[in-house]
């Protein structure tokens, strides 16, 4: 692994090319461009805000800003592993006429929707100071500082998920059907409409909470909405009085490990297969 | 060795012959008892060693295993069993447009092609120009390589296979496309090539400029090495093989 990953240092500058590329025909150039991106997941945010504060009447303070926090991170894990599904057979010409390191292929499609999501996190960023002098909204947390941890934690698990995923789908065309439905499962079982919270209420299991969070994702989000954001206090949903709990740290190690086997077996996993993408798309 | 340039021992390769059934998860699952899918050969053991500076031509007959060699050769299929060996910076040629994005103008795809064979944009600055000048696209290379025709395509890719100073090149027949004048120009850089005492590659079914440009033919027949040696000898036995297969034929009719 560490040959290849030496290889891998030595094609940086495709690597490089492969996201320009792909960020340029994203944004076409312009900055509307990134606009339109950034359109999809507002409206989304927006639409469910209407829907949880009128339709619903669950009446959580500043609610938007919570489920954007957790928003975010998710359209960057699901993004990323719908084009890590498509991008091997999209540059089969590539593949089949030149050598190159088959794995900067998933790093890219990662690599630019880490960049997008940076580009959203700072429109969030500027929301949540928007929010602060004009709407006396809370000040930012010092815990913003986990930031860098928790996107090197979801970008190594998205990276080790996008190995996995993009040489699958090489092999069975359906895997792409399958993590679409599977995506939309699990937006709702990841704790971004709701508090993680709901979750350890419900359960009323410490044990089954512990195994929830155990779900990378889960941790993962729960701990953006933490860091990110005060404590919700004093929330009640549908008569289940809500007691906010702090990050658990023990959790949080549990969860980092996890993320980061994900990233040394799914590289494992595709390379011992990329070679013979060549022959078969 | 040293003075060797590409070295072949032993390779065999063959390919899983792929039917629709082996394509869906469905399947995967059906078939747990992992019945393989069937193996048709390409490639059976294969010797070769070229030396540094050598030009060989390839010559065979389509799907006699040609290209299947030349990509063996350029890393991008892993042979069966055998072990390839090459020195130096290889460049390849082995279809027109291989690295070449649509969208993207000529220009843009000379920086992207040459982040393709590991060189940085840096490197490529430094040789733009040269790349340019010699593809003689001069203001098409500012337009997308979606609009080029099929001799624009192999100038460009030509240029690039070869202003980036690669100490292999390997070509699979994508020369023909270009006009007469432009295949001079192709031919006298390769002659250039071999006074450098750069190794050179090529598949082609133009038997003159295989005798032309190569003192070395290999003749590939039904995956199989079938003759190796001096060009003129090596290109009449594969054309005696084609007459002998050619009255076989009117036989029949």
């Amino acid at each position: 692994m560490v040959n290849e990953l030496r290889e891998l240092l030595r094609y940086r500058y495709l690597l490089a090319q492969l996201v320009v590329r792909d960020i340029k025909v994203r944004y076409k150039n312009s900055f509307l461009g990134f606009l339109w991106s950034l359109a999809n997941p507002l409206l989304q945010v927006a639409t469910m805000t209407v829907v949880i504060k009128y339709v619903m009447r669950l009446d959580i303070p500043n609610y938007s800003a919570y489920l954007l926090v957790g928003y975010l991170p998710w359209m960057f894990f699901q993004m990323a592993l719908l084009d890590s599904s498509q991008v091997v057979l999209a540059h089969r010409d590539l593949l089949r006429k030149v050598y190159f390191p088959r794995e900067v292929l998933p790093a890219s499609v990662v690599v630019a929707n880490l960049i997008h999501y940076v580009l959203a996190l700072v429109v969030f960023f500027a929301y949540l100071l928007f929010y602060r002098f004009f709407m006396h909204g809370a000040p930012l947390q010092w815990t913003v500082l986990w930031l860098p941890v928790l996107m090197a934690m979801q970008t190594a698990l998205i990276i080790g998920l996008a190995f996995y995923i993009s040489c699958l789908n090489v092999f069975y065309e359906d895997v792409k059907y399958l993590l679409t439905v599977l995506l939309n499962v699990f937006f709702y079982l990841t704790p971004v409409m709701y508090p993680a919270e709901l979750v350890a209420e419900k359960l009323n299991s410490p044990l089954l909470y512990k195994l929830y969070l155990l779900l990378p994702m889960n941790a993962l989000v729960d701990a953006y909405r933490k860091t990110l954001l005060p404590p919700i206090t004093g929330l009640t949903i549908r008569d289940t009085p809500i007691h906010s709990q702090p990050l658990d740290f023990g959790t949080m190690a549990l969860a980092m490990g996890i993320c980061v086997l994900v990233a040394i077996t799914g590289y494992a996993f595709f390379n011992a297969r990329k070679w013979v993408f060549a022959e078969r798309v | 060795m040293t003075n060797c340039a590409i070295e072949l021992q032993g390779i065999n390769k063959s390919f899983a012959l792929l039917r629709e059934k082996h394509m869906s998860l469905k399947s995967a699952v059906l078939s747990l008892r992992r019945r393989k899918p069937e193996q048709v050969p390409g490639l059976c053991d294969i010797n070769l060693s070229i030396a540094k500076g050598e030009t060989v031509a390839v010559v065979g007959k389509n799907g006699s295993g040609k290209s299947t060699l030349l990509r063996i050769i350029a890393r991008v299929y892993r042979p069966t069993s055998g072990t390839v060996v090459t020195n130096g910076r290889m460049s390849t040629m082995l279809a027109l447009a291989a690295g070449f994005h649509p969208e993207l103008t000529g220009r843009e795809n000379i920086y992207f092609n040459g982040a393709i064979m590991g060189l940085s944009s840096a490197d490529i600055a430094d040789k733009i120009d040269s790349i340019i000048e010699f593809s003689e696209l001069d203001e098409f290379v500012d337009t997308p390589v979606k609009t080029y025709s099929d001799g624009m395509l192999m100038r460009l890719g030509f240029s690039i296979a070869v202003e980036t100073d690669p100490d292999i090149l390997l070509i699979d027949e994508v020369l023909a496309v270009g006009d007469a004048g432009f295949q001079d120009k192709c031919y006298n850089r390769i002659e250039a090539f071999q006074r450098q005492g750069r190794t050179i590659l090529f598949v082609t079914h133009d038997l003159e400029a295989a005798a032309k440009v190569a003192s070395r033919s290999i003749w590939i027949n039904s995956g199989k090495v079938a003759a190796d040696g001096i060009t003129a000898q090596v290109i009449q036995q594969y054309l005696n093989s084609l007459r002998q297969r050619g009255s076989e034929e009117k036989e029949k009719i």
